[in-house]
């Protein structure tokens, strides 16, 4: 007998046959396994970006990643699980806006949807083109807030919870996870939907501050990560600083992320480009704009821009691409003062847009 | 910028959103127009709003227009930022008054899509950003206002995925499924305002904008609108003042309400 029992509607509707594809994402006893066996003493995790992910990431593992959209995301972690190769990753996370070109590079065989797009710059032609061309599966379908609730129900160390998200719309008809129910507390009639805790393998967080020992810090929103990074099997924290505990017993403000979780801790400055990370430097709005307006037209484009991007022996020959020095100067002014950090209210944010037919010249990543 | 060009459409828009907010309130935003509209609403008849966004920023310092809702433009300088699974829980614990959501598709009861235009899920026509926060907003806010371009593709009978209830099938049926809230309260397209009709919960046309009649909106429409008893008013349209608030400083760049050309 399988051991769960999915929404039958749904296996049907996504064709899923083989449904043992599913089960470690709501398998808390692995889950648990899986920390119990980690070493749990606060010890010096730190290592190279290259060990973290040879160690840490597997073929086949579902993968996380940290941030909202282009916001300190774990963008250079990524480059690195595209430079080794692994294979038929699952890729879940709300939203995991930055991660189509994973499709693109051949390393993600399947999908737990909530959102793929640009936000303001529109829908995302390639997970569209290569959903269709069936590049990759969609295993589940989410809401950001559904699938928020089960990783923060992973992390409270609940096998799950009932909600009044996705009531009678047709995501419940696409995810095998979820199911609506009756309400147990109530005698009336009262539909409530069960979310199952989620267990990713892996979640790659980027935060500004760790210590060795793995402890984080995270200025802006947290997003879903502090739930994640509990809820996964295996996490890394790649860093912009690593510092001394001392400075966390201070001032403790702002550290979220427990050192237990953490696998490895490695120091990245930089570790989010081309993505923002707060207080640090801002996003590359043209390199995003050339990845929706160009790239994910078509499968040329998309090669060629990766080609040129993903060849990149790390964060540094990247930095050199976007724009270098200048990039560091430009792109930490820009932050700090869309953060009202530095009061500048002169600050003109003003640039030019990437669109078809840009002179090579105009092409500046910042 | 010049105050003495006419308002264009996406301007009209922000302001009408706008008008829907009212003072006191707690507005969840999302990035755009929406944004443009609460800000505007801050600076005019409604100052003691607070926004609240996805990222879970509460009340943050205003001024410029981000492109992305985790951006510092939704969160410099709040008091606090909020997990995403709590910012949603704002909304299911009765905090938020008022929502805004954009659509692909929607139906005559208010139902919405952002998934995908096609008939098969597994091989759509195109496949669009899915839910995202549009379906906790909407199934969890109190009062939903949904904001889209009308055009018969797009105002239809039936959507081709329902990411979002509504009004579910009309009448009672949202509460009867178990849903929280009011639903969708009016739907602002290029055209008209909408609200629903409170028995049927039917979209009917409540003020049509300048120039344009009850024909012309029901020709962009693929379901039957209901009209409203009586001669149906106008769209309010914003006093000079109000234009200029919006062009010096809301979006003095016109990063979301300027159209090239107009």
């Amino acid at each position: 007998m399988n051991k769960f029992n999915y929404n039958e509607v749904a296996l049907k509707n996504l064709q899923i046959q083989d449904t043992s594809v599913l089960d470690r994402l709501v398998d808390y006893e692995s889950a648990r396994e899986a920390h119990v066996k980690k070493d749990h003493s606060q010890r010096d995790k730190r290592m190279s970006l290259k060990e973290a992910v040879t160690e840490f990431v597997s073929d086949g593992d579902i993968y996380t990643d940290s941030g909202f959209s282009y916001v300190r995301s774990a963008n250079q972690a990524l480059m690195e699980v595209v430079r080794q190769n692994k294979k038929d990753l699952q890729m879940i996370g709300s939203p995991n806006a930055c991660s189509s070109f994973l499709i693109a590079t051949g390393n993600v065989k399947y999908a737990h949807a909530s959102y793929q797009g640009a936000e303001m710059r529109g829908y995302d032609r390639h997970y569209s083109i290569a959903l269709k061309t069936k590049k990759f599966r969609i295993l589940s379908d989410w809401s950001h807030g559904a699938m928020a609730l089960g990783f923060k129900a992973a992390q409270l160390g609940l096998p799950g919870l009932f909600c009044k998200n996705l009531l009678g719309s047709d995501i419940i008809n696409y995810n095998p996870y979820v199911r609506e129910t009756q309400n147990i507390m109530r005698n009336d009639r009262d539909e409530v939907v069960f979310v199952p805790a989620l267990f990713p393998d892996v979640s790659i967080i980027h935060v500004q501050k760790a210590d060795k020992f793995g402890n984080g810090f995270i200025y802006g929103p947290t997003v879903n990560d502090v739930a994640m990074a509990s809820a996964a099997r295996k996490v890394i924290l790649t860093a912009e600083e690593i510092v001394p505990t001392s400075e966390f017993r201070n001032n403790n403000k702002g550290v979220v992320i427990p050192f237990a979780c953490v696998n490895a801790v490695v120091e990245l400055p930089f570790g989010a480009i081309p993505g923002s990370c707060p207080g640090y430097y801002y996003w590359s709005r043209q390199w995003w704009e050339k990845y929706f307006r160009y790239a994910a037209m078509n499968e040329e484009n998309m090669q060629k821009f990766l080609e040129y991007w993903l060849t990149c022996k790390d964060q540094y020959e990247f930095l050199d691409r976007l724009g270098g020095a200048k990039w560091i100067v430009e792109s930490r002014r820009q932050t700090l003062a869309a953060e009202y950090q530095n009061e500048d209210d002169r600050f003109d944010f003003s640039y030019r847009e990437w669109q078809a037919g840009i002179k090579p010249e105009d092409e500046l990543y910042y | 910028m010049q105050t003495n060009k006419p308002i264009n459409p996406l301007e009209m828009l922000a302001f009408m959103i706008s008008k829907q907010i009212s003072d006191h309130e707690i507005v969840y935003v999302g990035t755009g127009l929406p944004m443009v509209a609460a800000i505007l609403a801050k600076k005019t008849h409604a100052p003691h709003i607070t926004l609240v966004y996805e990222s879970g920023a509460q009340n943050p310092a205003e001024g410029g227009m981000p492109w992305s809702v985790g951006g510092p433009f939704t969160w410099r300088r709040s008091p606090m930022i909020l997990e995403m699974s709590y910012s949603f829980g704002q909304c299911a614990n009765g905090y938020v008054d008022i929502g805004f959501l954009g659509f692909a598709q929607i139906d005559k009861f208010g139902n919405i899509n952002t998934h995908m235009i096609g008939k098969d899920y597994l091989n759509p026509t195109v496949r669009l950003t899915g839910s995202g926060g549009n379906n906790d907003l909407s199934s969890l806010t109190e009062n939903m206002v949904l904001v889209g371009l009308q055009a018969a593709d797009k105002f239809v009978e039936k959507v081709d995925f329902i990411t979002s209830v509504g009004h579910y099938k009309g009448k009672n049926s949202r509460k009867e499924k178990g849903l929280p809230g009011n639903g969708p309260v009016a739907v602002i397209s290029q055209a008209a305002v909408f609200d629903f009709e409170p028995e049927s919960k039917r979209m009917r046309v409540k003020s049509l904008h300048e120039g344009v009649s009850f024909e012309l909106c029901q020709l962009a429409c693929g379901f039957e609108l209901l009209r409203p008893e009586g001669e149906i008013p106008v769209t309010e349209k914003p006093s000079p003042e109000i234009i200029d608030i919006l062009r010096r400083d809301v979006d003095p760049q016109g990063v979301f309400t300027s159209i090239p050309g107009l």
